[in-house]
């Protein structure tokens, strides 16, 4: 069972995604508000993956995703980004993440997406 | 699992088809629709509630439930009669409003098929009873059908409260 | 997608969330306003609409998500463009009109009803807005770009991310051409492809790719699309290992890769792609030329597998039991849907009666149970905290509705040109979740009043020689079981020979004027239809308010004051029970019926001896208690019950208070002191007058809650 950690400012969108992610077979293993709660909760659990969205509070995701990058090389990190933010997750590639999803997702997308990594 | 426990449900609630609770007051047999009930409880203690209609005794506590009781025999403009240890509450639920229905006695559970069942006859031939929807035949007994739904929420409810 | 999705919890959620957001989101604004600059909270304002707008897209809230994506918009360009020229109050106006709009939606879903707002107009006007800000500041703009290229999202810079190595360059054994394409709508495919290209950058040499923008991190995702991504790379990977890792991109739909041979220079790679462009509609034969074209069908067969594979898998594990709830990292506070917090109140309620139903069962009268007597005392004191734990759960701090004031200070100040300054003191103390869903309005009426007809305009300020700004102080405090809360502002004070005026006309005065005290005729303004103010407002003084200030805070128990000096400002103190669900009454008998008096609300109770018993013509009694004449209200008679206690010689008086009013209740006979767990009447049962509710007693019989606000009420009427 993959273990997954979730990174969004809005419980909303965490909720979401847990539920989603619960729903098929992942386990979510904890949630982060930003991204220097994502870096925490990383190195203190040691995730497969996390999710990570990019405009947050404290800690925006492109940092965390460099951060966490920085502790663990293997990190498979997904970003949530919303349209509009191509150049975001461009930064978010060149500094290390795997993949990404775009707002509003489609279930099926971010399944495939988090069993492929 | 939560497939068996929807089958269970369609069976009781198959099974809760034509069925109907009969209880007596005075002389009539009354039925209503057995799915309609959660329980059915001795005459216990009532809290009176000021300002209300006549046939709405009050209040019980029902395990820390609180429901109103509404005395059928009044409900039906017959005369108030004493509670004794034959005296029942029916509580029955319907749109989540629980009620407890006072009655003489409880008879038994039977089974009405719906062929059975005639509609009343209309007013003009001088029945009046509002609150019947139908008259069972089992053999050559005659059970009337009571409207739950007319029972509880007939308007007049609302006007005699308006009223006092 | 979201249509699978358990709707009503995220609703719930999405409803919650929002609302704090808006909140957080208007004290920005505010806060920024105040400082005329939004340098601050720009970054906080841009990431609130930022998350709204991502929510209600999943929610298909299509109103409130373009709402919050052209307010994005508008601080993205403050954020990265900084314009000199703009007015922050103006800017604060629109994007309030924004969250107004937004707010009344999500009550509307919270209400259940249709979100059938529009918020084209809305939308329309803050576009033209930022079109307006940008003319206005276009210059600027246009010279610090010089200066310094812009880094936005919208404007990213122009260098390549990656770069494109010369063919010739290369001295990678292997050239292959692979086109990729991706699931429908899986959304920015450019940045998909650059991904790609990153990835393979790492084994290979990029030679070519197209669309070219890709590697820029940009490019048409039509293109990719309809005709697919193509790259072509040289790399010492053999094929397999080059279909490997490419099958690895994520949303791929499907892959062909093409061994190319040695000889193509990247010239004829291009025309090589373009004639292949031509040909592959009608004619699969030109792939001949290429070594791998005959594993072409089976590859795409077998990444098609993997995906079905997939899918497989997903719909095995979809039946399947959710992960363990109890997984690590779960956050320390959650959210808890206020009816389980009544209904768990309501089983402590019950657990405490069950418990003294127990412990004092008349079965055990006269029997030595030392044991016994000793479990009993410890359930009684787990019971007692668990009461205590389930009421500080729905305990709530006062701050939001608090700092939603800052929003009406603003405004009214803005529209009737008064400059107030709020202060908020003691904003964490906590009241009941009922509490603060019933002060809310209340206390935007206090201040509305304060700001309206309290504070004067500045000029006159100066001149009384106060300080121009005016001060409103809006303070929580705890004091004994009572939360205080206290509205306190510096203005003119209230009008004393006004009130009198009116209370004359109105016929309120029922002594004489001269034996009135100040704070007797200050508590006439929360009479019914009492207002003083000459002109009606779009504010307040329409004669309606006040009462229902006073008529809102009872409701909960609570009761105002006010307190006035002229020229240095009003004080109104409105005093609640910390908590509503568990109060302390008393029972007292009539006939065969059982009431509970609050015992907030009782001044005293007391059998009649000498007290003189006055009746006017209408029947109505009254006693006399130390020169005062108090209404009585007999139980039995006002709700026509038996009962052999007519005398009120023979009976019980229970004095009650509520607002400053007192009248006698009659019963038959005080049952006693205890705290009971208030429950509304049954909803079949419609609303009996002067009845709050009812509990349960000690031995499971049930005894009315009187509402004395109500009695007093009927009893002046």
């Amino acid at each position: 069972m993959k273990r997954v950690l979730v990174t969004d400012d809005a419980n909303f969108m965490r909720t979401s995604l847990r539920m989603m992610l619960e729903r098929h077979g992942f386990e979510v293993v904890g949630e982060a508000e930003n991204g220097m709660v994502a870096f925490e909760k990383y190195k203190e659990m040691k995730p497969d993956i996390v999710t990570m969205d990019i405009t947050m509070p404290v800690c925006d995701g492109i940092n965390a995703v460099k951060l966490i990058k920085k502790f663990d090389p293997d990190a498979k990190i997904v970003m949530i980004s919303s349209m509009g933010q191509e150049c975001f997750v461009k930064d978010a590639i060149l500094a290390g993440a795997k993949g990404f999803i775009v707002k509003p997702f489609k279930e099926d997308y971010v399944i495939q997406t988090l069993e492929k990594l | 699992m939560t497939k068996e426990l929807e089958n269970v449900m369609e069976v009781e609630e198959d099974t809760q088809k034509g069925k109907y609770l009969t209880f007596i007051i005075g002389k009539e047999v009354y039925g209503i629709e057995i799915k309609y009930v959660t329980e059915i409880i001795g005459i216990q203690q009532i809290t009176e509630v000021p300002e209300l209609p006549d046939y709405i005794k009050g209040i019980i506590n029902l395990r820390g439930k609180i429901i109103p009781v509404m005395d059928v025999r009044l409900r039906f403009k017959k005369e108030q009669r004493e509670y004794n240890d034959r005296t029942c509450i029916i509580v029955v639920e319907i749109n989540d409003i629980s009620v407890g229905l006072i009655v003489d006695s409880v008879a038994e559970v039977v089974d009405i098929s719906e062929n059975d069942i005639v509609p009343p006859p209309n007013s003009s031939t001088g029945f009046s009873n509002k609150y019947i929807n139908g008259i069972g035949k089992i053999g050559e007994d005659v059970k009337l059908l009571i409207d739950c739904n007319m029972l509880l929420n007939d308007e007049e409810c609302e006007n005699l409260a308006m009223i006092s | 997608m979201t249509d699978n999705m358990k709707r009503e919890p995220m609703v719930e959620m999405f409803i919650f969330e929002t609302f704090q957001l808006l909140d957080e989101l208007e004290q920005s604004l505010i806060n920024s306003e105040k400082e005329s600059g939004f340098e601050s909270s720009i970054n906080e304002i841009f990431r609130i609409m930022h998350t709204i707008k991502g929510s209600s897209a999943m929610m298909l809230f299509e109103n409130i998500c373009g709402l919050a994506h052209s307010i994005e918009d508008l601080f993205f360009y403050l954020r990265e463009s900084k314009p000199k020229n703009y007015d922050s109050s103006e800017i604060t106006d629109i994007v309030l009109c924004g969250v107004d709009f937004i707010k009344n939606e999500t009550s509307k879903l919270e209400n259940g009803m249709e979100l059938d707002g529009d918020s084209s107009e809305l939308i329309y006007r803050i576009r033209e807005y930022l079109q307006s800000l940008k003319r206005l500041n276009g210059e600027e703009v246009a010279q610090e770009d010089a200066k310094e290229p812009d880094s936005g999202e919208q404007n990213p810079s122009k260098k390549y991310a990656i770069s494109l190595c010369d063919e010739t360059a290369s001295s990678k054994s292997y050239k292959y051409e692979a086109v990729l394409k991706f699931e429908e709508d899986c959304e920015m495919e450019n940045i998909r492809a650059f991904s790609v290209v990153h990835d393979l950058k790492e084994v290979a040499d990029i030679l070519y790719c197209h669309p070219k923008e890709v590697l820029e991190g940009e490019g048409d995702c039509e293109i990719i699309r309809k005709e697919g991504f193509k790259v072509v790379f040289a790399t010492d990977l053999g094929l397999n290992e080059v279909k490997d890792r490419l099958s690895h991109a994520l949303l791929l739909k499907s892959l062909d890769v093409y061994v190319l041979s040695d000889d193509f220079s990247t010239e004829s790679v291009k025309d090589y792609l373009k004639d292949k462009d031509e040909s592959e509609k009608g004619n699969a034969s030109e792939q001949d030329q290429k070594e791998a074209s005959s594993n072409d069908g089976a590859d795409n067969q077998k990444i098609n597998d993997s995906n079905k594979k997939n899918k497989n898998e997903n719909e095995e594990k979809h039946g399947s039991v959710p992960s363990n709830a109890n997984s690590l990292g779960k956050q320390s506070v959650i959210s808890v849907n206020i009816s389980k917090l009544d209904k768990l109140m309501d089983i402590v309620g019950e657990l405490v009666i069950a418990e003294a139903m127990v412990t004092q069962s008349p079965d055990l009268a006269g029997l030595q149970l030392d044991n016994f007597q000793k479990s009993a005392r410890h359930l009684n004191k787990i019971t007692n905290e668990l009461q205590d734990i389930v009421m500080s759960i729905r305990m709530v701090p006062l701050s939001t509705t608090f700092q939603k004031m800052n929003r009406i200070v603003r405004d009214m100040g803005k529209k009737l040109n008064k400059s107030v300054e709020l202060e908020i003191i003691g904003e964490e103390t906590e009241v009941d979740k009922n509490i603060i869903e019933r002060i809310s309005d209340p206390l935007i009426h206090l201040i509305r009043n304060s700001i309206d007809h309290g504070i004067e305009e500045a000029s006159e300020r100066e001149r009384k020689g106060k300080p121009p700004v005016g001060k409103l102080v809006l303070e929580a405090k705890n004091a004994g079981g009572d939360v205080w809360i206290i509205v306190k502002d510096d203005g003119r004070g209230l009008d004393k020979e006004k009130i009198l005026k009116k209370a004359r006309e109105n016929n309120l005065i029922h002594k004489p004027e001269s034996e009135l005290t100040d704070k007797e005729i200050y508590s006439f303004i929360f009479m019914p239809g009492f207002s003083t103010s000459d002109k009606v407002t779009e504010y307040s003084g329409r004669g309606v308010g006040m009462d229902i200030v006073t008529k809102n805070i009872s409701m909960v128990g609570g009761s105002i004051n006010v307190e006035s000096v002229p020229d240095k400002g009003t004080t109104f103190s409105i005093k609640f029970p910390l908590t509503l669900a568990i109060i302390n009454g008393m029972a007292v008998k009539t006939g065969r019926s059982s009431f509970t008096i609050p015992t907030i609300s009782i001044k005293k109770s007391f059998r009649v001896k000498d007290e003189a018993i006055i009746e006017d013509n209408n029947g109505n009694e009254m006693i006399m208690v130390r020169g005062e004449a108090y209404p009585i209200l007999r139980l039995h008679k006002f709700y026509n019950l038996d009962t052999d206690i007519t005398d009120l010689n023979e009976g019980i008086i229970v004095m009650v208070e509520n607002d400053s009013k007192v009248i006698c209740l009659f019963a038959d006979q005080l049952l006693g002191e205890q705290q009971v767990v208030v429950k509304a009447l049954p909803r079949y049962i419609k609303k009996v007058r002067g009845i709050g509710g009812c509990t349960l007693l000690g031995d499971g019989s049930i005894s009315l809650i009187l509402d004395i606000a109500t009695l007093i009420n009927i009893k002046e009427v």
